[in-house]
């Protein structure tokens, strides 16, 4: 009989805390009598296409960019990646409704410039929409196993004989796909509960059927269809976890050094990428700006949106560790990583009611930022555990016997082991979680306190208002605080890669 | 700078000086809307549920009570509206009270919050100020919005438009429509309680053969000005702030006769308990000054007596909306299920 794993009964704590919201549901759900419309088996087919779609698009997205800010030696390497991460930071509804209105006959670009566009709406309108917004999840977890994977697999190939192409397709790519995976599922799940961006493209998504039920204050209905949307969640968990992936030891990392203008023609071709996810949302809202003037707008909310974040992605990469290696540890540790994923599939407005129930159940908690911050824990949980658990499953578990057999404690092991080689993978977690956290609106303006103001909240107030051109100014903002954070954040990476090559 | 203009005058309740002539005339009468400058001075900590995005317009009014009372702590939590019905509710299910006050942008979370008990009946004074079908015992509108056919002028004319809203489903017009949108689901309730189940069914079904879908009422009358679509189904608030910003744009307004196509719905207040002070905070939002600035401003039509309408949308007694108690919108299911059944849900 096998001693349980160290990490079990907190990872069971975690995972315990993670499913309390989702139990409301149930319980809020208990009211309702109709178990599924038929009617939703339409909305079901085109929900499937969106996910599978926003698969492929943040994968075919994610990969070379991960492959490009990881592998090749550029001027100015960390400014390419902060802004590659950063739509990340942008609420992906302002994305899709600057596209709507600059795109198209009669949109802002033709009357502008002049340049007629095609207008961008449905479901491949909204795949696209949604690849550029969910992409960095694929970039961030694949770039953290990248970074520690062993370069001199891919020289040892290219001595050989193989083109760099075709190593990196057979030496590099099969060795991170796990983390191409676990992008992948943030992705979908971020698809599957996202409501502004299909509501604006006019697809009829399962969110868009629960935010109607929700608004037409069939609260226990939302929380029937949210549980019905939970099935959906664990068939894309259980999908994912077939993905199968090996152990490695860690190495020197790989540096490619092309020549100048392969380095342009590599920069220009994920210009678009940028072009489109940030600089067009931005310079439409200034076109806003410059015909209608700013509001008022207070640096509070700035301070407000990067302190919250900030807060939210230590405590998550904290809560993610016990998590990931209880997931690396047996099946029982693996089930319980795989819930806490849950949470992250149900729509915002939905698992904000939860938590103010559960917060409800703490009365000194209720409305603090201390609240806030669980509940931003809680439903990013799995960004944090997805990067800690890919880095940290390709630890050859053979290091920390041999440093357990050479003296050290479990915790020296851990510390001097475990900890550096997968510090990688816990940065892009609190990356992952910074980045998430500046854009999330439901559960700021329902758990956060009172008067607690954001960017995001901002945002969303003057655009509900019809006054587009005050989001230009938090816009900006938005990306800028995210490029700070997530620069702060990889000098860190940066600062233990020095120590880890030294050889 | 008409909006700093308004911040200072209020602050120094010199507001009455500042409004046109014929108003102050009107606020002499008793029942008539109270002045700022008659009302007490606000002192104690305020929590307002605010449900409702909007910024600017909104904010100046409150930046303004704010700093005419320099005793009130005034919190404000923003939301959308059934968002915030439903942490209302739960709260009080916890027994826990954090809100003095509930702002929301649509009849229907007051309604759901008035069936749930919570909200404390309102003195007659405040009540009286109202126009006469706007005086509720449990709550109170602020402002009201009126269902309008936003129209694209280059491609049709006002005589072109039927100004019955049933018979928009036999017409050959392009209609521009947002079915999930709060406003236009208040509307076909309307509808459903005035002409019945099945002609409602019928309206949606004929509509919908010639009808686009948007995200929102904004969507819509900026769809109509851009000539997607002919005619649109909107709060008429969209499109006169539309043509502010852009007085060449080519949209204007029609309206349909006493059916549910030209309702007037109402962003509504209420208290969740019975201190003055609360009753005092409401007593401002429908102050003279106040109403009158959301009519100008944010073009929103003032529902306390003697304030004018706002620029561009006839006066609300030339207008003839059906007479239906605002809370009974509050029934939505029916009426999504009738639009389900017709395919636009």
């Amino acid at each position: 009989m096998r001693a349980v794993p160290k990490s079990y009964p907190i990872a069971f704590l975690i995972a315990f805390l993670a499913v309390l919201p989702l139990s409301v549901l149930f319980t809020l759900a208990s009211d309702t009598s109709g178990l599924f419309d038929t009617h939703n088996l339409r909305v079901l087919g085109n929900t499937m296409a969106l996910v599978g779609l926003t698969i492929v698009g943040a994968v075919v997205l994610g990969v070379p960019l991960a492959l490009l800010t990881t592998y090749v030696k550029m001027p100015l390497q960390r400014f390419w990646l902060v802004l590659l991460a950063a739509p990340l930071a942008m609420p992906s509804y302002i994305g899709a409704f600057t596209m709507y209105f600059a795109l198209g006959p009669g949109g802002e670009i033709e009357n502008l410039l002049g340049i007629p566009t095609p207008s961008i709406g449905g479901l491949w309108g909204t795949a696209i929409v949604m690849s550029l917004y969910t992409y960095p999840f694929v970039m961030l977890t694949t770039r953290a196993s990248l970074l520690s994977l062993d370069g001199s697999l891919v020289s040892a190939a290219r001595t050989l004989g193989m083109s760099l192409p075709a190593s990196l397709a057979h030496v590099v790519l099969p060795r991170i796909m796990r983390s191409v995976g676990a992008g992948a599922l943030l992705a979908a799940l971020y698809a599957l509960s996202d409501f502004g961006t299909p509501a604006i493209l006019r697809l009829d998504t399962f969110t868009r059927v629960i935010f109607v039920e929700y608004n037409a204050f069939g609260l226990s209905q939302a929380a029937m269809l949210s549980i019905q949307l939970l099935v959906i969640v664990a068939l894309v968990l259980f999908v994912e976890s077939t993905i199968k992936g090996g152990t490695e030891r860690p190495g020197k990392q790989l540096w490619l050094w092309p020549k100048p203008w392969q380095r342009y023609v590599m920069l220009l071709c994920s210009l678009p990428v940028v072009l489109m996810a940030i600089v067009l949302p931005l310079s439409i809202f200034l076109v806003w700006l410059i015909r209608e003037g700013a509001g008022d707008f207070d640096v509070s909310y700035a301070i407000n949106s990067a302190y919250a974040s900030l807060l939210a992605a230590i405590a998550a990469v904290v809560l993610a560790i016990p998590v990931a290696h209880a997931a690396i540890s047996g099946r029982a540790g693996r089930l319980m990583e795989r819930i806490t994923y849950f949470g992250f599939g149900v729509p915002g407005i939905v698992m904000g009611t939860a938590l103010v129930y559960v917060g409800l159940k703490l009365p000194f908690l209720y409305q603090t930022l201390g609240l806030l911050v669980i509940a931003y824990v809680l439903r990013f949980l799995p960004l944090a555990v997805g990067s800690v658990r890919t880095t940290a499953e390709r630890l050859d578990p053979s290091l920390v016997k041999a440093a357990r057999l050479l003296g050290a404690s479990p915790g020296e092991a851990f510390r001097r082991i475990t900890l550096p080689l997968t510090y990688r993978g816990m940065v892009a977690g609190a990356a992952l979680v910074f980045l998430e956290v500046m854009r999330e609106l439901p559960a700021t303006l329902m758990l956060g306190p009172t008067g607690f103001e954001t960017l995001a909240t901002y945002m969303w107030r003057v655009y509900e208002a019809g006054y587009f051109g005050m989001a230009a100014i938090p816009g900006l903002l938005l990306v800028f605080l995210s490029g700070i954070g997530l620069m702060i954040m990889l000098t860190g990476e940066g600062g233990n890669r020095l120590k880890l090559n030294e050889e | 700078m008409q909006r700093r203009t308004f911040l200072q005058s209020f602050a120094a309740a010199g507001a009455l000086a500042a409004l046109p002539l014929g108003m102050s005339k009107s606020l002499a009468a008793q029942q008539d809307a109270v002045s700022v400058k008659d009302l007490p001075a606000l002192k104690g900590d305020l929590t307002l549920y605010l449900g409702r995005g909007e910024g600017g317009l909104y904010e100046k009014v409150l930046d303004a009570i704010r700093q005419r009372n320099p005793g009130l702590n005034l919190q404000i939590r923003r939301g959308a509206t059934a968002a915030l019905a439903n942490t209302i509710v739960a709260e009080a299910q916890a027994g826990v009270r954090r809100a003095d006050l509930f702002w929301a942008v649509d009849t229907g979370s007051i309604g759901m919050i008035t069936d749930a008990g919570l909200a404390k009946p309102l003195p007659d004074d405040l009540t009286a100020q109202l126009q006469p079908g706007f005086q509720y015992p449990l709550w109170s509108p602020v402002t009201g919005r009126v269902r309008t056919l936003p129209y694209n002028t280059d491609r049709l004319t006002a005589d072109k438009i039927p100004d019955n809203i049933m018979a928009l489903a036999d017409s050959n017009l392009d209609i521009g429509w947002a079915p999930a949108y709060a406003s236009f689901q208040s509307f076909l309730t309307a509808m459903r309680i005035l002409e019945g189940e099945k002609a409602t069914l019928d309206w949606l079904k004929g509509v919908n053969k010639h009808a686009k879908n948007y995200a929102g009422e904004l969507g819509v009358v900026m769809a109509v000005e851009r000539g997607e679509v002919d005619v649109g189904l909107a709060n008429h608030y969209y499109t006169l702030r539309l043509k502010a910003g852009k007085p060449d744009a080519s949209v204007d307004l029609a309206f349909t006769n006493a059916d549910a196509g030209c309702l007037v719905n109402a962003s509504g207040i209420l208290s969740l308990t019975t201190d003055e002070l609360t009753f005092n905070f409401m007593r401002y939002l429908l102050s003279a000054e106040v109403q009158a600035y959301l009519s100008s401003e944010a073009y929103e039509i003032p529902l306390v007596r003697g304030i004018k309408s706002p620029t561009g949308l006839p006066d609300l007694s030339s207008l003839n909306p059906p007479d239906l108690d605002l809370r009974k919108l509050a029934d939505l299911r029916p009426t999504l299920n009738l639009m389900r059944k017709a395919g636009v849900l």
